[in-house]
């Protein structure tokens, strides 16, 4: 199955990992964005002390120079212009009027002596007595009615009046505001953007493992001279592919020695098999009396005998090396045992084995026909020689979601419980078989050469069980999707 | 018939030859292609057996460059291999046949027949067959004997047409196995016994001249006189 298709990519890795950059990187932004901001709020509060400072200094002038009744008007100008210029886009309070700068004369006697700004000055003189404000520098005073605190500065004239000029922070504040709400919008588009982009290269850099792992899973016992496809590009991951195809290439040249072996092998002991074969046929056909013929029919099944424990052992031997070598094409497995039980079904009944096949209906496998031939008539063998008259046999065949699994379930007297724990293993047989011991191995070499498995148990009513599992043929898959 | 035994072993070839002989060929034998070309080109052949391990070349090789020559008889393939090679397959489809070593002589003979039968124009494709009092409608699917319907099973009637066609020649169990179950498999067991045992019983009932005969060690023949 691709990937491609049935994986989300909520649960891929490209997907894991951009998450997790996304999260370093969005930390990393943030804190920026705050050492930023805390700077530029300071920066805001250094200029705003700075101009208090000078303009507290002009208007200490100016009251000192000015009379009483001409100071009004000059203050007044001189506020709402300084303040015009000090504070862009204010913004102004619901009364309309100016309240975000006022001026404040306290003569020595401690009274109100002139008051410039919203209201009448009283709660902003006694707040101001309240904080207690240091002669050299602006502080914040809170004011009732107000819900942002005023940037004071206050200067000492000589007549021994005293002089405050409050800022509100408003706009300060709201300056601020609107600066970390850009930077907020800035932050999470560069987030997303981030993830997008590490999101998307590294998709792009896995899906080339990712082809390289379905390339490399392909590559099955049949086409072992297919290769995972390469890059372009000398990174890590064209490294893997390079790796992985000299890999194969060992791989490739020692299952060809292991062929040129069994297969030469199987040739030097045929030829002569076939030359005794023919011979003791042609001396049989000579032989026309009873007596003679016996011992040449005898030798004629010995040698039959052998030439099939001779393929077996080879089989056995090759898929032990996952080397054996399969010509595919896709089976029913359902009309296969029915034409093997087909076939097996007098035999059975003439020793009193009663067998019964339960199937849904067609199954389709990728499989070598031959050898699944060979294996169902092992596994129906090994019953008919095996189970003793009058028992039953029940043969099963059901579909999972992508594999199909084989039954089979007797009630004889099981497997010997001291060759149960390596059954599929060479030369392993039961005390009373007279078999060459291969036919559980060969039957193990044939399932997991077509990428199954086999497993074999006593059942608990008695009896045995054997179970196979063989992958369903891929377009099944595709059909059912 | 003319045939042309291709076989380096020297034993096989030997035993083949004098077997072949007796069957009825003219037999011609070549131990590596070289020879085996010279031959087919000189003289024309009907059939031709060809080992697929020789000396000098592979044996397909050999009979893709007979084609190429104009050999158009058809071959059967004899091999030692393990597994069957998808060359083989296709020269198998393109009208061959092929049989793995060791093999029963009368199998051979049996697909040499078939090779020849196949090639030659005139098709046997009557709807009856007769073997002495026995008869089969291959329409009907119903067989006789004696003017006595048979009461078979599809498979058995199967297995007694495949009998019936090779009526008077051995036919062996993997013969049987292949052609009426289409397995090429050797069981441990006798169940191609258990089915000739049961046809028997249907076929050559109490009383009457026993038509299906036991070969031991070889495979069965139904009588044809």
């Amino acid at each position: 199955m691709s990937s491609k298709t049935g994986k989300p990519p909520m649960r891929s890795a490209a997907w894991r990992i951009s998450l997790w950059a996304t999260l370093a990187f969005a930390c990393g932004t943030m804190v920026v964005f705050v050492f930023l901001q805390s700077f530029v709020a300071g920066d805001i509060q250094r200029r705003s002390d700075v101009w208090l400072s000078g303009e507290i200094k002009t208007l200490g002038d100016v009251a000192e120079h000015t009379p009483k009744d001409a100071l009004y008007d000059t203050v007044v100008g001189e506020v709402a212009e300084l303040a015009e210029n000090e504070v862009p886009n204010k913004q102004l309070s619901e009364s309309g009027s100016d309240d975000a700068v006022f001026f404040l004369q306290v003569g020595s006697d401690g009274a109100l002596k002139l008051w410039v700004g919203a209201g009448s000055g009283e709660d902003h003189l006694k707040a101001i007595r309240a904080s207690n404000i240091p002669p050299d520098r602006p502080t914040d005073v809170l004011v009732p009615g107000f819900a942002v605190p005023f940037r004071v500065a206050s200067i000492r004239i000589p007549d021994g009046s005293q002089i405050f000029l409050g800022l509100s922070d408003r706009d300060e504040l709201r300056v601020l505001r609107s600066l970390r709400l850009r930077f907020l919008f800035l932050w999470i588009l560069i987030v997303l953007l981030g993830f997008g982009i590490v999101f998307f290269t590294t998709r792009r850099m896995l899906s080339h493992v990712r082809e390289i792992t379905e390339a490399a899973s392909r590559i099955g016992h049949a086409d072992l001279d297919a290769r995972v496809p390469t890059t372009r590009h000398h990174d890590e991951v064209s490294q893997l592919a390079l790796t992985l195809n000299r890999m194969l290439d060992r791989i490739e040249s020692s299952m060809h020695q292991l062929h040129t072996i069994t297969d030469s092998l199987a040739h030097d002991l045929r030829s002569p098999l076939t030359a005794i074969r023919g011979k003791l046929e042609m001396s049989l056909s000579t032989v026309s009396d009873g007596e003679h013929t016996e011992p040449i029919v005898a030798a004629i099944e010995e040698l039959d005998r052998l030439t099939d424990f001779l393929n077996k052992s080879l089989d056995v031997a090759e898929a032990k090396a996952d080397a054996l070598r399969l010509t595919r094409s896709e089976i029913d497995l359902d009309g296969l045992l029915r034409d093997m039980i087909d076939l097996y079904e007098p035999s059975m009944s003439e020793k009193g084995l009663k067998v019964t096949q339960h199937s849904r209906g067609s199954v389709k496998i990728l499989a070598d026909a031959a050898l699944l031939h060979r294996m169902v008539a092992n596994l129906l063998d090994n019953e008919l020689k095996h189970l003793p008259a009058g028992c039953g046999l029940s043969i099963e065949l059901s579909v999972d979601a992508d594999t199909a699994s084989l039954v089979l379930e007797d009630d004889g007297p099981g497997f010997d419980s001291d060759v149960l724990q390596n059954l599929f293993e060479r030369r392993v047989k039961g005390r009373n078989s007279n078999g060459h011991g291969l036919g559980l191995a060969f039957i193990d070499a044939v399932v997991r050469a077509h990428g199954g498995t086999v497993t074999a148990a006593n059942r608990q009513a008695g009896g045995a069980r054997i179970a196979i599992v063989l992958p369903l043929a891929a377009e099944k898959l595709h059909a059912a999707q | 018939m003319r045939l042309l035994l291709v076989e380096d072993e020297i034993d096989i070839q030997s035993f083949l030859r004098r077997s072949l002989e007796e069957a009825g060929y003219e037999v011609e034998a070549a131990s590596d292609g070289k020879t085996a070309e010279r031959l087919a080109i000189e003289n024309p052949f009907d059939i031709l057996i060809v080992d697929l391990g020789l000396p000098d070349q592979d044996g397909i090789t050999l009979i893709l460059k007979l084609r190429q020559l104009g050999v158009r008889a058809p071959v059967l393939i004899l091999s030692a291999r393990r597994s069957v090679d998808d060359r083989v397959r296709g020269l198998e489809q393109g009208g061959d046949d092929y049989l793995t070593k060791p093999f029963a002589l009368a199998e051979l003979l049996a697909r040499l027949r078939n090779l020849l039968k196949r090639n030659s124009p005139a098709g046997n494709d009557a709807t009856r067959l007769r073997v002495q009092d026995l008869e089969l409608d291959l329409l009907r699917r119903e067989a006789s004997r004696g003017g006595q319907v048979l009461q078979l099973t599809q498979q058995e009637f199967v297995l007694l047409e495949y009998l019936c066609r090779n009526a008077g020649r051995v036919v062996t169990r993997s013969m049987i196995l292949d052609k009426v179950w289409g397995m090429r498999i050797q069981p441990d067991t006798n169940v191609v016994d258990v089915h000739i045992y049961r046809l028997r019983g249907k076929v050559d009932a109490a009383g009457q001249q026993p038509l299906i005969r036991t070969m031991r060690g070889v495979g069965y023949v139904l009588k044809d006189r």
